[in-house]
């Protein structure tokens, strides 16, 4: 199918409105774009694949600038992702400047979404060429390297290792997948329950529970507390907004959306890292570091464009080597698989349309949210004060539907999603990371299948040190990480022993 | 040393061998976190206590409970009407309505009535879209 056959008036619509949707989301505190495309992805089923992605990538887009309405106007982060921008952002609502900041943001967060998206199409086809000549073991060690650099990036390495296997493992359980070349045989099933695991728990369910019903039960953990009242919200009362703002801020912003667009090519590293990384090299860089955390214009550029830079980076190992980028991106992966396509180093040479029609969806999800954002400011500012007695049972029922039709009516995908969002609370409270353990699980029977091929073809353990001079390179990476992550923990607590 | 790193992967059991690997991995990366929390390990009584009396009880298992009776109720009440998704419809209506009078901080006429009509609009909409329009399966 050509490009233009997939570009139609409903593909336009659908993107508007995950956009939009995807805007309520990041604005209500406590709802991410992750959940946003978690319960909007049972919609894609009669979709098709490029109007089904029209949507979830509008509603990607919207929910991570939407996050950035309370944390300016609250001094809370709609999402984690936004975490910075409340540094800057919410004393600048103090002093009467919230719709300076929010517009700033916004600008910002559509610069950050265009540089990311031009870095996606120059680089992800690059990429997925030079990945079509990978063999299992080279696929085997990526697999590898992108729970290493996740673990890394955890808050503790150990456990954030230990987050990404127990992921491989209960992706594991089930059968040996005839179809990749497996034995047929069931593993890791407790007796009495071959009948339900036979193929293992399905993704969606999984990632529904994750996100959906695990932070759901996060909100009712702590009472769900109220929402703000309208009054809450300052409106500028003062001069009209001007784009002299931006003056001499074009490296920031430049040098923020690249930041963002990195760490969305890295593996399972969230928007939260690439804002707080993009935010802490503005401070580093700027000539006025002190008026950081005090209402700086530029720290909320920095933030912004950082964690919309994200977007279109972590497309780039999803759409190239079928590794996720982001939690959300994971999310994307079951859109995928519910049209029976395949992501990694071959979909963009096999489904040229698709991927121009991606494209396509993020350029006009960034101009959408633009021009819902800045031009109705007031409004989208009221989204803050959704009630979530109202929002949270519609997405809890979503999550269901969600969960029931994902293999067209089963009931154990509906026990898999209340099993899963159990998980995901405890897992948060017992300090598990979920990034990891996500990645693991969506990757762990492809590490199986390259892991046993390799042995099975070559013989050897040795061939994944020997294989190829990138099987080297990848090793070299490994260890880099690991070794980089250790020493900056010891760095840690040695600076936290001196304090 | 090319003996040392010889493998032969038997067919018959392979498997368990991926699965295996994955076990002692994760059992020596648990000794380690065994070793290095063990601070936190051993005052994790206290830690619990701690969620638990902060916890909104009601909230927290008020939610689980109308989520286990929603997911235990969809199946039987729909086969009294079987292929309609009625059991879905019905349920819904219920749970969420259960769940918004839970999460409400104040219950009078004017904050119930939006959930009293979120509880009948909203699982009403969806039943409609999928059934109608995506012509999905519903309990």
């Amino acid at each position: 199918m050509e490009f233009f056959d997939l570009i139609s008036p409903l593909f336009v619509a659908l993107v508007f409105a995950g956009t939009v949707v995807g805007i309520v989301f990041g604005a209500v505190p406590g709802m991410t774009a992750t959940m946003a495309v978690a319960v909007c992805l049972p919609l894609t089923y009669s979709l098709g694949l490029a109007n089904g992605l029209a949507l979830l990538l509008g509603l990607y887009v919207g929910g991570i600038s939407g996050g950035l309405v309370p944390a300016i106007l609250l001094g809370i982060p709609g999402t984690p992702s936004s975490i910075t921008t409340t540094l800057d952002g919410h004393p600048m609502s103090q002093r009467g400047e919230g719709e300076t900041a929010l517009r700033i943001g916004i600008i910002a967060s559509l610069v950050g979404g265009l540089i990311s998206l031009l870095i996606l199409y120059l680089f992800a086809p690059t990429l997925a060429d030079f990945a079509i000549r990978f063999s299992y073991v080279e696929k085997f060690l990526i697999i590898l390297f992108a729970l290493t650099v996740m673990a890394a990036l955890s808050s503790n390495l150990l456990i954030g290792i230990f987050s990404g296997f127990l992921g491989i493992f209960i992706s594991l359980i089930g059968t040996y997948d005839v179809s990749n070349g497996g034995n047929g045989e069931y593993r890791l099933i407790p007796p009495g329950t071959e009948y339900w695991l036979d193929s293992g728990f399905s993704l969606l369910p999984v990632l529904i529970g994750l996100f959906g019903l695990a932070a759901i039960l996060e909100e009712a953990e702590v009472g769900v507390p109220e929402g703000q009242k309208a009054d809450d919200i300052k409106h500028d009362q003062q001069r009209k907004f001007s784009l002299s703002i931006f003056k001499g801020q074009l490296t920031n912003l430049t040098r923020s959306s690249c930041i963002g667009t990195f760490v969305g090519i890295l593996p399972g590293v969230g928007g939260s890292a690439a804002s707080i990384l993009a935010y802490s090299n503005a401070k580093t860089f700027s000539r006025h570091p002190e008026r950081f955390g005090k209402g700086e214009p530029a720290g909320v550029m920095a933030s912004e464009s950082g964690n919309n830079g994200l977007t279109g980076g972590a497309l780039v190992p999803l759409l190239s080597l079928g590794i996720p980028g982001d939690s959300t991106t994971a999310l994307l992966i079951g859109a995928f698989t519910l049209q029976g396509i395949q992501v990694g180093p071959l979909f963009i040479g096999n489904n040229p349309s698709v991927w121009n029609a991606m494209i396509f969806a993020m350029l006009l999800a960034n101009i959408f949210m633009f021009v819902v954002m800045y031009f109705a400011i007031r409004q989208v500012a009221r989204i803050v004060t959704v009630p979530k007695q109202i929002l949270f049972p519609v997405i809890l029922m979503m999550c269901v539907i969600g969960a029931y039709t994902i293999n067209y009516g089963i009931m154990f995908d509906v026990w898999t999603l209340l099993l899963f969002g159990l998980f995901g609370w405890l897992a948060i409270k017992l300090r598990l990371e979920i990034a990891p353990f996500i990645i693991g699980f969506i990757l762990g029977p492809s590490a199986e299948v390259y892991f046993v091929k390799s042995l099975e073809s070559f013989g050897d353990l040795s061939i994944f040190f020997t294989k190829s001079w990138i099987a080297v390179l990848l090793w070299v990476l490994i260890v880099a990480s690991v070794t980089g992550s250790v020493l900056l923990s010891r760095r840690h607590a040695r600076d936290n022993g001196a304090d | 040393m090319e003996r040392l790193t010889a493998v032969t992967v038997d067919f018959d059991t392979s498997h368990l061998l991926f699965p295996g690997i994955i076990t002692v991995v994760l059992l020596l990366l648990g000794v380690m976190i065994l070793i290095q929390e063990r601070k936190r390990i051993a005052a994790s009584g206290a830690y619990w206590q701690a969620i638990f009396t902060r916890m909104d009880k009601l909230r927290f298992f008020g939610t689980l409970a109308a989520t286990l009776l929603y997911f235990c109720a969809m199946v039987p009440v729909g086969d009294i009407w079987p292929n309609t998704g009625l059991g879905f419809l019905i349920c819904s209506v219920f749970y969420v309505f259960l769940v918004g009078m839970l999460f409400l901080h104040q219950r009078n006429r004017r904050s119930v009535i939006p959930v009293v009509l979120t509880a009948l609009i909203a699982p009403t909409l969806v039943w409609w879209l999928f059934t109608e329009l995506f012509y999905l399966t519903l309990p």
